[in-house]
Parts: structure tokens; C-alpha cells; sequence
């Protein structure tokens, strides 16, 4: 053993800690890397473990260069008696309907009272670690056990679209998954004062999702291509009748900003070319194994520990993410079940997520918001051989000018990426360049709008918030609804309104000349189209005239009746 | 220091199907046991739909083939056998760095793997390594070959859970050691000079001062 036996147990508590800190984001990226394309590391093929980070050292298993995606999706699970819970979601191209089919939870239960282990002078932090890497070891094969693996092996290599996209889900809290899943529940590690647990829930059957057959579809153009609610809350969003058609020909494909009923959500900007082997070949030489011997934290047992001691804090902002990448697909999630993130059809809560995807000035969202949230962070994969000249066809014009320099920044960054072996993520002009370890990566996450909202407690916040519901209205602050309301009013306003006055006459002048040609009066049709704007007219002022009444009347009540108002 | 010690199901495979049977397996297990500093390598078996993982030591890798070989030697000279291949994992409590003294050795886990290699019908055209014909369609084949994909996903979970369930008797990892030492031997083998065979290739091959240390 490397380790004198007479280290202070002080030191051996830091240990403990920072086994268990640095646990989480190994669990995540091993995870994340076996199902998420675009988040496999760079370096796995390296020759020597020459320049190693000490974050790949920790657990002794490297897994090549995080990506900074992942960094910052840890990043906010600063409480770590928060789970980690990792979903892998399949969605559905022609009806985007979701289904979980993967469900990793990591947590570090803290019993309250300290269990006479935790006095136990054998439980050094040596065995502990030895039994961590054991636990990461197994967990590391199961990833290439389950069946999401071959799924998304398949997605990523397939150059037809096969239908289905893979994406993930990091929070700390989800409500549980209806459907029948089956389970693996990882021995659990001691690390006092609690334990380390890990487990994952799966679908063992996946046939149902015929990701055999690979359906070329047709480029679809998205024809409701509307841009980020995040951005412009009053702008006008389809009908959900309306297809939301998505160009299978985007490299990532086209995702600035879903209508209201899509979550936000952006697929990758980059798909590593598919490789029908992801063999790694890191061609040891044999004296290697020699070269290990001398030197004192760089291998074996010891993990890289901090001098400090303390849990590793995370770099960054501590609030969950958006990974911005340009040209997801814009999706439809009609289901809320598993994350308050979705929107439904109700167009008054059109910017449920937390996150300002885009724009690096919006600042949407307030402190209240973000509590509202458990931490939950979207992303998705790529999917392959798709090119980003996609979305700039699909956008609308005017919105293209609207942001067009966080669209122009977007674009030049997936294009100058998309040959390299890393992800591309947008350039936002903010300050995120700081914060990221690679500065040519840009990276999609907005650290100034995080920055900004509550602090490292969000977890302990989202820990009151697993009672509220996971329905969109129940964890909305009051104030929001309203204005969110208001907005839904608006939006179903000028959905149900009838034409403008030049469309209008437009209108008249061709049902005119229909009309005339049907051979009916030209005036009746006016008066007709007359009457019915005033009739609509009437009817939206009965409304108004309804409602104010009842609130008069309820009012009236509360004083206690007095008044009757008819 | 007890002996944990875990059966493996069993396995019917072909002769063609050993090699990548065995790599999987063996190497599954090696990994969950090569608690150095390792960079994991996935590998893609071609006859199945699995991937496993390995430790990515050259080493082992070598020691893993070589046993292979003289599995399947083995196998074509005994036909029709039920065969266990046996990992042991071991630790030299000798302070003297000898390295060929088995009353030494301290083992701590066995592995085995129980395959039956199944019977082969002596057809014109010789077995060759991917076409066998031992008399069965192709239907029948392909049931087959489904049903030992998902028998050696069990046994990789098997693999998995037990090493999930035992932890205590993994000794502590020493410098510079990636990966517990370890020997592959046949015991139910009735050729006798067959395990001692391997066992001083490993030893020759293997035979590292540091990994005895």
C-alpha cells in the first residue's frame, strides 16, 4: 500500500468525500458516453496515458476527455444526497411520443443516525476506493449489456433515418415510469457516514420500436419553424394540428426554438462518423506496465485526490442545462409525465424550462423559475448524416434577422465543427468561453443566464418541490401564470381571430368573385363576412362582459353579498 | 483468506463459436478484476449481438489467446466433452519474489466456466471454422445461435452480479499491479499435463517480478 497506515482520519473523511463527489460525474459519463454520440470523449485512443487529466484518472478508469457538456451537466449537482437520475429516451420522429427506456440512478444515501460502521477504523478510505472502482467496473460492462446500447449503436450508425432519435434526461428527481421495466440494483458501497448506490431500470424488450428497419424518410421542411418562446413569448405558434415536420437532412437538425409544445430541446451539433467498431486500441507497449511503478498518486489505488481534501466544487453555474446545439429537430412532447419541462398545448405556459436556450441576453429566467425546476437538464444525441445547411433553408426570414447574430454564431461553429471528431455546439457570444476547459469548443450552455438565478441550494429547493405535481401549472409561481396566461390568451386570440381587414378584403374580393361565379350577390356575401366579423365581435365582448360579472359576483359574495348584480 | 468461488452456467457452443465465447467471458471477468489504471476497450463479437468490455492490457490479452488456442487444441483432440475452464485468481504472500512457487499462492477466487462443446457430425467437406455442418437446418441453427446469445448475456450478467455480491475478498491493489494476477487452468480436463502446460506458459509469459511483489 501506498498509503501510510498512520493518516489521520480527518484526512480520510476528505477522502471519503471526494470519492463520493467524484463518483457522480464518472457514473454520468460512463453512462452518457456508451449511449450519447456526440458526448463519446476525445482521447480514448491515445497511446500512452501520458498527460492524463486527473479527473480520468479517478476511479482508475479512463474514459478519455470529458466533454465539457458533461462537466457542466454535473456541474449543478452541487448536494450530493441528491440522486442522479439518468434517463434515456427514445423518441418517435412521425408522433414524437416518448418513451423512457433507461433509467440510471445514483445516489449516496446518508443514513441520519451514524451506523457503528462509520466508527469502524478498518473502513479506510483504500477499501472503499477499491470497492468503488469494483462498483464502476460493473456498472462500466452493464452499459454494454442493456439493450439501449445496441439501440443506440444503431441509431448513430445508421445513415438512414431509422425513425427514432436517443436522447437523455439528467435530474435529480423524476417521476417513477408506468411501464414495466426491469431492474438491476448494483451493490451498494459503503462510504461512510452513508453508502454509495447505484441502479439502473430498464426495458429489456425494445423490438417494439422496429429500429431494424431503417425508413429513409423524405427531407421534411419544418414548416412551423417559430424560434425559441425563450426569445419572443408573444410570437405566434401553430396550431398542434399543424406537422412539425423535421428535416431529417440537418446534421443535428434545425431545433433554435421549438414551438410551445416542444420542450427545450436541441439535438447535438456533431455526429462522429459511424465507426461499426468502437474497439479502442490503446497500444500499450510492455514497458509500460513498468513505468507505473515509481511515482506516487499517478495510478493504482490512490486516486487523484485534491490537496484540499473537500469535495470537488464544480466549476461554472450550478443550474441544469440546455444543450443548445443547433438543429435539433423540433419536437412535439404531448405527454408531461415524466418532466415538467413539456409543454402541453396550453400555449399560456410556452416557456416552461428555466432555460434560455439561445440568446445569451435573455434572461428569462428568475429565481422563481429556476426553483420551480428540479434541477433537470435536457439533451439529446445527434443523429447521423445530416447536414446543418438544413436550418437556415427552414428558418424564417424575419426571424432569421431578428437573431440573426446568435444565429450566424450557431451556424459557423457547427459548420466549422462538424468535421472535427468533438461536438460542435453554438457560439454564444457570452462568457462561456471562460468557463470551458477546450476554448475552441463552444459551448451551448448559457453560464451568464444561470449565473444569475438562486445559488448551490437549488437541490435542496427541488427536494421541497418533489411534492408539488409535475403538471406545468401547479409549479409555475402565480405571477408567471399570469403573464403566461395573458399570453395564451393573446396567442388564442389571434389564433381564433378572424382575417385582417386587407386579407380580409382580399378575401371578400375572392369569395366575390366565387360568389359571382356561383352567381349570389356580392353584398350579401359582404354583409355576410360583415356580420360575422361583428357577430364574433359580440360574442368576444359577451365573454369579456361574462367574466367580469362573475368576478363581480364572487367579489360581491366575499364582501359578503350585499349587492346582487345581475 | 476464503476462496470465493463462482459457476458460470453453462454454455453449448460449437467449435467455431468457442473463440469468441471464451474472449468475451474470460475477458468480462479479468476486467472486473484489473483494478489498476486501465483504458476499457470495447469489443464487438461477430457471431453475436453483444459487446464486452476489456481491460485493455496486452498482456492479458495475449495470456487470454493463448489460452484459447490450447483450449481448442484441446477440444479437437477430445471431441464430445464437457469442458470447465477454471480462473484463479491468486495472491503470493511469499516475500521473496520467486516466481514459480505455487505453495505461495493465496487464491482468492475462482471462476468457472462450464461450456459443452457441442457434437459435430463428420461430414465430406471438413469442418471448417465458420461453416459446420453438424446435421442441423438452418432454422434450427439460427434458434440455436439466438438461444446462446441470450445464455452468454446471462452468464455475463451472472459475471456482473457476482462481482457486485462479493467484494470483501478482493485483496488490496499494490503499485504498479493493473490487474490481479490470475491463472487459467482446465481442471476437469483429463489430459493432466494440459493445465501445467498452460500454467508455465503463463509463467513465462506473465511472469512479471512486480506483479508478484
Amino acid at each position: 500500500m501506498d498509503f501510510p497506515e498512520n493518516l489521520p482520519s480527518s484526512s480520510d473523511i476528505g477522502r471519503l468525500e471526494q470519492i463520493v463527489s467524484h463518483f457522480f460525474p464518472k457514473a454520468l459519463h460512463i453512462v452518457l458516453d456508451s449511449r450519447i454520440p456526440s458526448l463519446q470523449s476525445r482521447g480514448r485512443t491515445r497511446d500512452r496515458n501520458l498527460n492524463l487529466k486527473k479527473s480520468d484518472k479517478w476511479f482508475n478508469l479512463i474514459m478519455g476527455d470529458r466533454p465539457a457538456a458533461l462537466d457542466k451537466l454535473h456541474s449543478w449537482h452541487r448536494n450530493i444526497l441528491d440522486s442522479m437520475i439518468i434517463d434515456i429516451i427514445l423518441i418517435r420522429d412521425h408522433d414524437h411520443a416518448e418513451t423512457v427506456i433507461e433509467r440510471w440512478v445514483v445516489q449516496y444515501e446518508n443514513p441520519l443516525i451514524m451506523s457503528p460502521q462509520s466508527s469502524d477504523p478498518c473502513t479506510r478510505y483504500q477499501k472503499v476506493y477499491k470497492k468503488a472502482i469494483i462498483l464502476l467496473r460493473s456498472l462500466y460492462a452493464q452499459t454494454r449489456l442493456l439493450p439501449a446500447y445496441r439501440v443506440s449503436r444503431q441509431l448513430s450508425s445508421s445513415l438512414a433515418s431509422s425513425g427514432f432519435e436517443m436522447v437523455y434526461k439528467v435530474s435529480s428527481f423524476s417521476p417513477p415510469v408506468t411501464e414495466t421495466m426491469t431492474e438491476f440494483r448494483f451493490s451498494p458501497v459503503e462510504v461512510p457516514p452513508g453508502r454509495l448506490c447505484a441502479s439502473v431500470t430498464y426495458r429489456s424488450d425494445l423490438s417494439a420500436f422496429n429500429l431494424g428497419a431503417h425508413i429513409t424518410l423524405p427531407p421534411r421542411i419544418i414548416t412551423d419553424y417559430v424560434g425559441s418562446p425563450a426569445t419572443d413569448p408573444m410570437r405566434f405558434f401553430p396550431s398542434p394540428g399543424q406537422s412539425f415536420e423535421a428535416t431529417s437532412s440537418f446534421h443535428g437538425r434545425a431545433g433554435r426554438g421549438p414551438p410551445s409544445e416542444r420542450p427545450h430541446s436541441w439535438t447535438s451539433g456533431f455526429h462522429r462518423p459511424p465507426t461499426p467498431n468502437q474497439s479502442f486500441s490503446p497500444q500499450f507497449s510492455p514497458d509500460f506496465h513498468c513505468s507505473r511503478t515509481d511515482g506516487g498518486d499517478q495510478h493504482q489505488l490512490s486516486p487523484p485526490f485534491s490537496p484540499s481534501g473537500s469535495p470537488s466544487t464544480p466549476r461554472g453555474s450550478n443550474s441544469p442545462r440546455i444543450n443548445v446545439r443547433p438543429g435539433t429537430a423540433p419536437v412535439t412532447i404531448p405527454s408531461s409525465a415524466t418532466f415538467n419541462r413539456y409543454v402541453s398545448s396550453n400555449f399560456s405556459e410556452p416557456s416552461r424550462n428555466p432555460l434560455p436556450p439561445f440568446s445569451p441576453k435573455s434572461t428569462r429566467r428568475s429565481p422563481s423559475s429556476q426553483d420551480s425546476l428540479p434541477g433537470i437538464a435536457l439533451y439529446k444525441s445527434s443523429r447521423s448524416g445530416e447536414s446543418p445547411s438544413g436550418l437556415i433553408n427552414h428558418y424564417p426570414a424575419h426571424k432569421l434577422t431578428k437573431e440573426s447574430k446568435y444565429d450566424s454564431g450557431r451556424f459557423s461553429g457547427l459548420l466549422s465543427s462538424s468535421g472535427s471528431p468533438r461536438f460542435g455546439f453554438s457560439r454564444s457570444p457570452s462568457r462561456l468561453s471562460s468557463d470551458l476547459e477546450d476554448p475552441d469548443c463552444s459551448c451551448p450552455f448559457d453560464f451568464d443566464d444561470v449565473d444569475e438565478s438562486s445559488g448551490g441550494l437549488q437541490y435542496s429547493q427541488s427536494l421541497d418541490r418533489r411534492k408539488t405535481s409535475s403538471s406545468i401549472s401547479q409549479s409555475l409561481p402565480i405571477g408567471r401564470k399570469s403573464q403566461d396566461a395573458a399570453v395564451g390568451v393573446l396567442v388564442q386570440m389571434l389564433k381564433t381571430a378572424p382575417p385582417l381587414r386587407q386579407d380580409s378584403s382580399t378575401y371578400m374580393a375572392s369569395s366575390m368573385s366565387g360568389v359571382q361565379r356561383e352567381g349570389s350577390s356580392v353584398s350579401g356575401t359582404e354583409s355576410e363576412f360583415s356580420m360575422a366579423r361583428s357577430t364574433s365581435d359580440a360574442l368576444e365582448e359577451l365573454r369579456n362582459y361574462k367574466q367580469l360579472k362573475d368576478l363581480l359576483l364572487s367579489k360581491s359574495k366575499s364582501v359578503g353579498g350585499a349587492t346582487r348584480v345581475h | 483468506m476464503n476462496c470465493e468461488v463462482c459457476q458460470l452456467k453453462e454454455l453449448e457452443v460449437e467449435s467455431f463459436e468457442i473463440r469468441e465465447v471464451l474472449r468475451c467471458i474470460l475477458h468480462t471477468i479479468v476486467f472486473h478484476r484489473a483494478l489498476g489504471l486501465i483504458r476499457p476497450k470495447d469489443i464487438d463479437l461477430e457471431l453475436f449481438d453483444i459487446t464486452y468490455v476489456q481491460c485493455g492490457e496486452i498482456e492479458v490479452e495475449k495470456k487470454i489467446d493463448e489460452t484459447i488456442e490450447h483450449f481448442i487444441s484441446w477440444i479437437d483432440k477430445h471431441p464430445n466433452k464437457k469442458s470447465q475452464i477454471c480462473v484463479s485468481f491468486y495472491e503470493v504472500k511469499s516475500k521473496q519474489p520467486s516466481w514459480f512457487n505455487n505453495k505461495q499462492r493465496s487464491y482468492w477466487e475462482q471462476w468457472y466456466v462450464n461450456l459443452n462443446v457441442l457434437h459435430q457430425t463428420k461430414s465430406p467437406s471438413h469442418h471448417s471454422k465458420l461453416v459446420m455442418d453438424t446435421g442441423e437446418t438452418s432454422e434450427e441453427r439460427s434458434s440455436r445461435r439466438t438461444m446462446l446469445e441470450q445464455s452468454l448475456q446471462e452468464v455475463l450478467f451472472q459475471i456482473i452480479k457476482f462481482v457486485n455480491e462479493k467484494k470483501d475478498h478482493v485483496p488490496p491493489i499494490n503499485d504498479g499491479v493493473i490487474y490481479c494476477p490470475f491463472e487459467i487452468t482446465m481442471p476437469s480436463s483429463s489430459d493432466s499435463t494440459f493445465g501445467m502446460d498452460i500454467f508455465k506458459r503463463m509463467l513465462h509469459s506473465g511472469g512479471h517480478p512486480s506483479m508478484l511483489s
